[in-house]
């Protein structure tokens, strides 16, 4: 306990280096942008600024893109309680209290109960985080291949079966996510792969090509199908935070504690975001809190429920990310890459390898929830300003951001011909109703997953049992089984009860309606 | 893809939203004669390059015939759902009318972009597309659309080339001066 004591120590101090400070401030206020910005929503937001950290050092561009991750769960709160435009997906649930409670006169109270889940939320997790990962990182030393594939597996699975939609269009997104990772050479046989005799895809498709076409180039296009449509802003009563006074937060610290710490389990699961953790916790509130039956008409509790389990969903992703190698959400898939760019496979080694590295990181979570908070306080009028700004003009400039994106990787056109084929491909899926996240996942996560099971095979002589025989891989196995399986078992008791949705009853759109 | 049961509409309705799947199914079909065409010095006992694609369009080409049969016999959303579809109802779907023109506009814009970099270069190219795609989008204040587009530019280019390093194209002569421009200021 010392040692990590020690550790996280130098790592603050490490964070106090003027250029390490400054990428961290900068990527909590474009993080803050990000999510106050509808449209632009905190995945792409951090996929777009990953080309500017190509030539950082890896530790600065991590910190980075965290506290961009951080802060981007934080930053649509803003114009979900004031403008009832939530500026992320995690931010839905604040339309039904936040907004509401807004609406009865008290914004600013709204704002302060925001504020306070985000960062009680977020630290919780944050030292969770500190713990457990290097007691997950050294349990997972003792994996060999086929350990790996199967927690490959169900990452992927995860991913499949929290979707809000069809789980075939889901699957068949991911099918083509691992056949896209499947371009270029192969790893094991040295043979081209689909190249179709262009040099460029001998060398494979990047992940980030695929990842800046299909949310951002995609998202864009689908927006100006719709004529840029964004709602006109009504004006806002007030932009002030008002904090609740100590014994008000001790009312509810069952509560926050509860939120947080479902926040940071499901974080934990890969394919499991912010926002999957933001919409649990209301509905957990919803059903089982002490004011379930006024949940949805302006109580704290579902201010605090949806925005502390965001924000402690940080914390919980980056365990698998740093102690694994694998990415607990859209967010931090992006993260993964920016390792990999700069040479780094994160996982059980890089505890021992770049534990200096990971301390900083580790940091610079908590110094971001607090900076974040503090900007949040004081800077929350220029922060929803940036919403005066045209639609077509912010489209614009995303656009812009793709293209250097594409065009950064390689310094070759060809990338930028595939990011467009790969936007079209983007705003198709969004057209036709198939899942991104799955594509993606299946991009940065297929390479990993082919050299797991092509070395498992190798070594245990083609005999496939070895999945399911061994005891934590067939546990892994099981429990990807089960995931995949949930939303079945949920459709054929949503069909007996007459209820199309999986488990057969849905949160409310306005639950202040009922 | 409407959500009107599949029975209550015409065949052409059923086939339009099998639509996807049916193309799906030809590319699967398509891939996978490309997969046999994979050269690698095989031995005994070897799954092989192709075997890891393959298993994905397996699994690609299975679902797309059973979402073409699904869709044409008992409606596009009849299958399952991921468990998030518990959470949170589609109150967010964009009722604004669909704009095809405005799309395709868009993609030729972009497309057209791809054309002209290697010849105009990044800075060019760039501003030009930003203020077409601009006004595309149906911003009309004119002095908005120019300054952001050009000062965003210079701003990006400077970054790139001068912070960051790196390369961006530069273009042919004489549009390589407005690149050599912006990095000698």
């Amino acid at each position: 306990m010392i040692d990590v004591l020690t550790q996280l120590g130098s790592g603050f101090l490490a964070c106090l280096h003027p250029l390490t400070m400054l990428m961290l401030v900068l990527g909590i206020i474009v993080g803050l942008l990000v999510g106050v910005l509808p449209g632009l929503t905190l995945v792409m937001g951090v996929v777009l600024f990953l080309p500017f950290t190509y030539k950082m050092d890896v530790t600065n561009a991590i910190v980075l893109l965290s506290a961009m991750y951080v802060s981007g769960t934080y930053g649509g709160a803003f114009t979900s309680i004031l403008f009832r435009i939530p500026g992320e997906p995690i931010h839905v649930p604040l339309l039904w209290d936040g907004y509401a409670m807004a609406r009865k006169g008290q914004p600013a109270r709204a704002l302060g109960w925001t504020l306070i889940a985000a960062l009680v939320g977020g630290l919780l997790s944050a030292v969770a985080m500190v713990v457990l990962t290097k007691p997950v990182a050294q349990f997972a030393l003792s994996f060999s291949s086929p350990e790996y594939f199967a927690i490959l597996v169900f990452g992927l699975c995860s991913v499949i079966a929290l979707g809000s939609g069809s789980l075939a269009n889901a699957l068949i997104s991911l099918a083509l996510g691992l056949l896209i990772a499947s371009v270029g050479t192969d790893a094991i046989y040295g043979a081209y792969r689909f190249t179709f005799d262009l040099p460029i895809l001998a060398d494979g498709i990047e992940f980030l090509v695929v990842m800046v076409g299909a949310y951002g180039v995609g998202e864009v296009l689908s927006r100006l199908e719709r004529g840029f449509s964004s709602k006109p802003l009504s004006e806002a009563g007030t932009t002030r935070t008002e904090l609740p006074s100590f014994s008000e937060v001790m009312k509810v610290k069952g509560m926050l504690l509860r939120s947080s710490v479902l926040g940071h389990i499901i974080g934990i699961v890969p394919g499991a975001g912010a926002t999957v953790a933001s919409f649990v916790a209301y509905g957990v509130e919803s059903q089982f809190g002490r004011r379930k039956r006024e949940m949805g008409s302006g109580v704290v509790e579902g201010i605090v429920a949806p925005q502390s389990a965001a924000t402690a969903s940080v914390g919980g992703a980056l365990i698998p990310l740093l102690a694994l190698g694998i990415p607990g959400s859209g967010a931090t898939a992006v993260i993964l890459g920016a390792f990999m760019l700069h040479g780094i496979q994160p996982g059980p080694q890089i505890m021992a390898s770049s534990s200096a590295m990971v301390y900083t990181i580790f940091a610079s979570i908590f110094i971001g929830i607090i900076v974040m908070c503090v900007l949040g306080y004081f800077a929350i009028r220029p922060l929803v300003k940036i919403l005066d700004f045209p639609e077509s003009i912010v489209s614009a400039f995303v656009m812009l951001f793709c293209f250097v994106g594409a065009l950064a990787i390689r310094s070759n056109v060809t990338d930028l011909w595939l990011m467009i084929g790969f936007g079209v491909l983007g705003y198709l899926f969004e057209r036709f109703r198939f899942p991104i996240a799955p594509l993606v996942l299946g991009v940065i996560l297929g390479p990993l997953a082919e050299e797991s099971f092509m070395n498992s095979m190798i070594s245990f002589s083609n005999d496939w049992t070895v999945f399911f025989t061994r005891p934590i891989a067939g546990t892994v196995m099981a429990l990807a089984a089960v995931t995949l399986l949930l939303p079945i078992i949920g459709m054929i008791r949503g069909r007996r009860s007459g209820d199309p949705t999986p488990g057969g009853t849905s949160i409310p759109a306005e639950p202040a309606a009922r | 893809m409407s959500s009107a049961p599949a029975r209550e509409q015409g065949v052409g309705g059923r086939l339009a939203q099998a639509l996807p799947y049916i193309l799906l199914l030809v590319a699967t079909v398509w891939l996978w004669t490309v997969a046999d065409g994979i050269e690698y010095d095989a031995r005994p006992g070897e799954l092989g390059p192709s075997f890891w694609p393959r298993a994905a369009l397996v699994m690609m080409g299975a679902l797309s015939l059973l979402q073409i049969v699904t869709t044409l016999f008992a409606g596009a959303e009849a299958g399952a759902r991921g468990v998030g579809a518990q959470l949170v109802t589609e109150e967010d779907e964009d009722d604004a009318p669909r704009q095809p023109v405005l799309l395709l506009a868009g993609i030729g814009l972009t497309i057209a972009y791809g054309l002209v970099l290697n010849t105009i270069g990044f800075p060019l190219a760039t501003t030009a597309f930003l203020v077409a795609f601009m006004y595309l989008g149906g911003s009309r204040s004119h002095l908005a659309i120019w300054a952001s587009s050009v000062v965003g530019v210079l701003l990006v280019t400077v970054l790139l080339l001068k912070v960051v390093y790196v390369s961006l194209p530069r273009g042919a002569a004489p549009f390589d001066r407005v690149a050599d421009l912006i990095t000698g200021f």
